[in-house]
């Protein structure tokens, strides 16, 4: 589903060691991984990675069996389009959409998500707001002003646009870092709800280790730089 | 579709900045339409003063101070022309018409003019047109006035008010000749020109008011003549052609003259400059106004220059701007990516913005420049002569928003060409 093999990433041809060095990493559909490190360990660019926005150095990294370090920008634009959502640490909605409007642009980019959305209900709007619905922001809040939401609400919305379209792949970057311990816990859980019931595989960046526990893997990006075989 | 509909909520979003720079661009939108246009207008105004006039004939001065002074009332001219010279040169062969001018005496600061009744059938303006009539008829006595359009409508006067006539210009000549007051017969249309702002009267009485003696004797003649105009006011009107209205003045200002055919233009008027018993000097309406059109048009250049600068400057304004916003707006760029925009869509986001805001301000612009067309014709039909044509926007003007939209468009290619590199190397990590 999700392979890396040899995976080595420099910003610059003369950088003495490499941001990313990775010799093998799986990720079977449907799984939820918990990815952890410390600050500068080099997790945003392993993301941007998988998210295909930018190509390895070196190496190999399949995603739902393509190998997208191989197709060219625009198409790997697309890729990401139709199978990847991803939400952010913080600041992660446009302040002049209003709710459902930043969870339609979830697949606004991307005929594929938009088929998949319309499966499940008549409008995108509709869909919009059965996702925001079932990640527990109600309809009141929905159509008011992004900046009138609390974090834990954007954070809401930010899942809903990533989960729109049901994507393949969900990559969570920090989300719950400006959020508080209670909230946290209830916000995986939801990631895991909605995850599970579009069958997507969920890779979840975080520095704080108590939210491990609740993942069925746990990977140290640590130990897994360096050659380290990480595979299950 | 949807770039344009996420360039208005963002714009929208950034509405102080945005419309800071939108009305930068609609006053300098304004401005140069603005002057294009009394640019234009002035040139035509201009060339349209005067035309079908062959020869411009007056004492020896300047080409371009006989023009200012016999046709656009500026200046003074110092010599005249005897009546001997006006009679000999006006018998010449081919000389169709002519007109005699004799100005220097005014009506509350406008212009009065001694002429003949020539002046009211061979005038012509702008594209051959000839002087006509809003109310009422050319004069027929010595003490009747035609007043222009404007003299009219700014004082108020009617057919059938009294007019005194000052001697010398200004408002506040000392010498009124409040004994004779001037009868208005007629009110001629807006021309455009300084015709408008002309009280005519016959020539004869010129000589009349000046004269001591001579003044006492014709006024009295004239009181007579307007007394038996007041019996026979139902009688046939021919009687009074007889009534002699250019009378033998001992010098007029200056005289238009028209030929039989355009042939004898230069010949005549090689003949009168070298005319021996008086220094004259005869001119080309049309050539003497393109000199003068000439002279004048390093200042037009440079108000285009300066007009275009602003535009310029303005475009710029919007550069900043958008440059500026540019480093708070790298998330919401990296968000876009995230969910799948590609670079050249960021591209064209941005510069959709710079295009909003270019046609935005040319369309307030616009605007403007109507509104301050509407309120500034009048002030410069009164105080400059300019007739402003309030038409739709010429094919000229469009080329001028054309270009602006063109200049806005590559200005706003930077910041999107910017943002372009920004979402390429920023990824979904954003440095700031």
């Amino acid at each position: 589903m999700i392979t890396l093999e040899n995976v080595l990433f420099k910003w610059h041809a003369k950088q003495p060691e490499p941001t990313i060095n990775i010799t093998k990493l799986d990720i079977d559909q449907g799984e939820h991984v918990f990815l952890h490190g410390p600050s500068g360990c080099g997790k945003s660019t392993l993301l941007s990675l998988l998210a295909g926005v930018t190509v390895p150095t070196q190496g190999n990294i399949q995603l739902l069996g393509k190998a997208i370090n191989q197709l060219s920008n625009s198409k790997r634009d697309r890729f990401r389009a139709d199978h990847i959502g991803y939400i952010f640490q913080n600041f992660n909605l446009l302040p002049y959409l209003s709710p459902i409007e930043n969870v339609t642009l979830g697949c606004q980019f991307s005929k594929q998500r938009q088929k998949n959305a319309l499966k499940n209900s008549a409008t995108m709007a509709a869909e919009a707001s059965r996702l925001l619905s079932a990640l527990g922001l109600n309809d009141n809040l929905q159509h008011q002003a992004v900046a009138q939401l609390s974090i834990g609400q954007q954070q809401r919305v930010a899942a809903a646009r990533a989960f729109i379209g049901s994507p393949e792949i969900i990559i969570a970057d920090e989300p719950t870092s400006a959020l508080d311990t209670q909230n946290r816990q209830a916000f995986v859980k939801l990631l895991f709800e909605q995850a599970s019931a579009a069958n997507s595989t969920l890779i979840f960046v975080s520095h704080d280790e108590t939210l491990q526990t609740l993942f069925t893997r746990s990977i140290s990006l640590v130990e897994l730089q360096g050659g380290t075989d990480a595979t299950h | 579709m949807l770039l344009i509909k996420l360039a208005t909520k963002s714009l929208l979003n950034r509405k102080a900045s945005a419309l800071l720079t939108l009305f930068t661009i609609a006053i300098s939108v304004m401005l140069l339409m603005s002057i294009e246009r009394v640019r234009v207008d002035a040139k035509s105004s201009f060339s349209n003063t005067i035309s079908g006039t062959d020869l411009i004939v007056g004492a020896r001065t300047g080409d371009i101070q006989l023009l200012l002074s016999s046709v656009f009332r500026i200046g003074h001219a110092n010599n005249g022309v005897s009546w001997k010279s006006y009679q000999y040169i006006t018998g010449q062969r081919g000389v169709k018409w002519a007109i005699p001018m004799s100005l220097g005496d005014s009506h509350k600061g406008l212009a009065v003019l001694g002429t003949n009744k020539d002046y009211f059938e061979h005038y012509r303006f702008a594209k051959k047109q000839s002087l006509s009539f809003s109310q009422g008829h050319e004069f027929n006595h010595l003490f009747e006035v035609v007043l222009g359009a404007e003299v009219a409508s700014s004082l108020g006067y009617q057919l059938g008010d009294e007019v005194v006539i000052a001697h010398g210009m200004g408002n506040t000549s000392f010498h009124n000749h409040d004994d004779n007051p001037f009868k208005v017969v007629g009110i001629l249309k807006p021309t455009g020109t300084p015709v408008d702002k002309t009280l005519h009267i016959p020539l004869a009485v010129i000589e009349a008011i000046h004269g001591g003696h001579a003044h006492q004797h014709e006024a009295a003649q004239v009181d007579a003549n307007d007394h038996d105009h007041d019996h026979d006011h139902d009688h046939d009107h021919d009687q009074h052609d007889d009534v002699d209205l250019v009378g033998t003045p001992k010098q007029i200002t200056a005289f238009l003259l028209g030929f039989d055919s355009p042939l004898y233009t230069l010949q005549v008027r090689r003949n009168i400059n070298q005319y021996k018993d008086e220094a004259l000097l005869a001119i080309m309406p049309g050539v003497t106004l393109r000199e003068l059109w000439e002279m004048l048009s390093i200042v037009e250049k440079i108000l285009l220059l300066f007009s275009i600068v602003v535009v310029l400057i303005s475009l710029l304004g919007m550069l900043t701007s958008l440059l500026s916003s540019l480093n708070q707006r790298r998330r919401e760029l990296a968000i876009l990516r995230s969910v799948g925009a590609r670079p050249w869509h960021i591209f064209t986001l941005i510069s959709v913005e710079s295009l909003l805001i270019t046609g935005l301000g040319c369309i307030v612009g616009i605007a403007l420049f109507y509104a301050l067309m509407l309120l500034g014709a009048d002030y410069l039909q009164s105080h400059a002569g300019i007739s402003l044509n309030i038409a739709l926007l010429s094919s000229y003007e469009l080329m001028l928003l054309a270009a602006i939209m063109v200049a806005g468009f590559i200005v706003g290619l930077i910041p999107a060409t910017r943002a372009y590199f920004y979402s390429l190397a920023d990824g979904m990590s954003i440095k700031i």
